[in-house]
């Protein structure tokens, strides 16, 4: 299987471990990754918060060097995946003209559901090495991946399961909550820390009520918000993964976890420790 | 006697508010423009406000996402420009899944921001509007968007590191900053594309086309 890349700005920098962990899960799945060529970025909220026109333009470029390819498109980022799908129903139903062709001939994909189709899903339970049971945790999907549902093609948006599959795949316990995908306050922290710290600790506690030992995400954003609002806690720390950090421990023997999980803020290595993950 | 009964009077005048604004009494000018560039079904609103209780941030806002929609129908353009909602509404499309009649909500906020981003109107949320111009300029720069010195350029706008002085959130930046950089998670060698004399083009063409 082959699929073209677009890893997206985030990658490059604050989730640099979230880029690692797809790296290594992808190769452990014998998935080919082809780097979109001289990606560019999407543009985000920002493209779309001042021109449709452009918010439609900037993703199209990178459809249009996947088209080329001739492959199917898989995003990690949330904001991402949410924007190229933007762009390529904003073309196909004619509303915006771009520079590059888009034929709308290839899907776009966001990973989780890549990876919790049933066969992927059958891999990844059989491929377990390093089974989580024991691990408590909640699956949390913010906005961007599912809503709203005409772009997104999610059709459980209200208590999406892919998350939940993938971690159940591995052997860890995904808890009921009803905040699976409340926003988390995404990029408004820049401005506004008030609104941004309000929303992230709601999110923090209900977890913590649910019973959750830690959370999983698939957004750059949300992992960073939900991350490090605690480092001003004091107490025990609720470990935010990323889901492929879930499926690297899982999936592959030895290979170093303690070094590469050291990239968070709540320490996630006593909790694994405590659970017999990890020496 | 009217001076007797002074709540009864008080009765009166909000019912003279009430009677006042009247959908139409401005023309429907504006509610159809917005209708006709966004899509959204404005008038089919019957104000029933899950919109606003569905919407996480509706207590920051100062005209909640159901009022938003009545002002358009009302055509009450400036106070919605000038209003904090258009800067502080995250985009999470809970208001536009969860309406009953599909009006589009958060689309209709959306545009309105891109009206305030343009108009002469000074933004309720200056770091927030000035934040989005920055990423656009850096987006132009690299072709990319690097974090660090998105950071930077957004610091070194008028303003900006004053706010921030004043209100602490410099030191809890550079703070933050520095957790990163020991995670190894702050880039500051940013990556330039190719291409992005192409992408340069393309801001500059389709920035304001269409809104």
């Amino acid at each position: 299987m082959r699929l073209a890349f677009y890893p997206g700005c985030s990658l490059e920098g604050m989730a640099s471990d979230y880029a690692e962990s797809i790296e290594a899960v992808f190769r452990r799945l014998e998935v080919d990754l082809v780097e979109i060529e001289d990606w560019s970025c999407c543009g985000a909220t920002a493209a779309h918060s001042l021109s449709e026109a452009m918010a439609v333009a900037l993703p199209a470029r990178n459809i249009a060097a996947a088209e080329k390819l001739g492959l199917d498109i898989v995003v990690p980022c949330a904001n991402c995946f949410n924007r190229m799908r933007f762009s390529q129903v904003m073309i196909e139903k004619g509303i915006y003209d771009v520079p590059w062709p888009v034929t709308g001939k290839i899907k776009i994909h966001d990973m989780t559901r890549l990876l919790a189709e049933e066969k992927m899903l059958d891999k990844i339970s059989q491929g377990t090495v390093r089974p989580l049971s024991g691990l408590k945790l909640v699956s949390y999907y913010g906005c961007q991946m599912v809503r709203p549902p005409r772009i997104t093609g999610f059709t459980d948006y209200e208590n999406p399961q892919t998350l939940d599959r993938l971690a159940a795949a591995v052997g860890a316990e995904a808890l009921d909550w009803s905040y699976k995908t409340t926003c988390c306050g995404a990029s408004i922290g820049i401005g506004r820390r008030d609104i941004q710290e309000t929303l992230t600790r709601k999110l923090l506690i209900k977890a913590r009520q649910a019973g959750a030992e830690a959370i999983v995400v698939s957004c750059p954003l949300c992992q960073a918000n939900l991350d490090l609002i605690q480092a001003k806690e004091s107490g025990p720390a609720t470990p935010v993964f990323y889901f492929t950090e879930l499926l690297r421990l899982a999936l592959i023997s030895g290979g170093r976890p303690q070094h590469w999980l050291r990239k968070h803020v709540a320490d996630p290595l006593p909790l694994l420790r405590e659970k017999g993950v990890i020496p | 006697m009217h001076e007797a009964n002074p709540n009864r009077n008080a009765g009166r005048r909000s019912e003279d508010a009430r009677t006042r604004h009247r959908i139409g009494d401005r023309g429907d000018h504006f509610l159809k423009r917005l209708e006709g560039e966004t899509g959204a079904n404005i008038s089919a609103c019957y104000q029933c406000e899950r919109c606003t209780n569905a919407c996480p941030v509706s207590p920051f806002m100062d005209v909640k996402p159901h009022q938003v929609i009545r002002y358009v129908q009302l055509g009450w353009r400036e106070r919605l420009l000038a209003s904090a909602t258009v800067w502080v509404c995250l985009s999470c499309e809970m208001c536009t899944t969860y309406c009953p009649n599909d009006v589009g909500v958060a689309e209709t906020i959306q545009h309105l921001r891109k009206m305030a981003a343009r108009s002469a109107i000074r933004p309720r949320e200056l770091q927030l509007a000035t934040f989005h111009r920055t990423f656009i300029e850096e987006l132009q720069r690299f072709g990319r968007v690097n974090e660090f010195w998105l950071m930077g350029a957004l610091n070194l706008k008028p303003g900006i590191l004053k706010d921030k002085l004043r209100t602490g959130a410099l030191k809890e930046e550079i703070e933050l900053g520095l957790t990163l950089w020991r995670q190894g998670k702050l880039k500051l060698i940013p990556h330039r594309c190719k291409a992005v004399g192409e992408i340069r083009t393309l801001v500059q063409n389709r920035n304001g086309e269409n809104l």
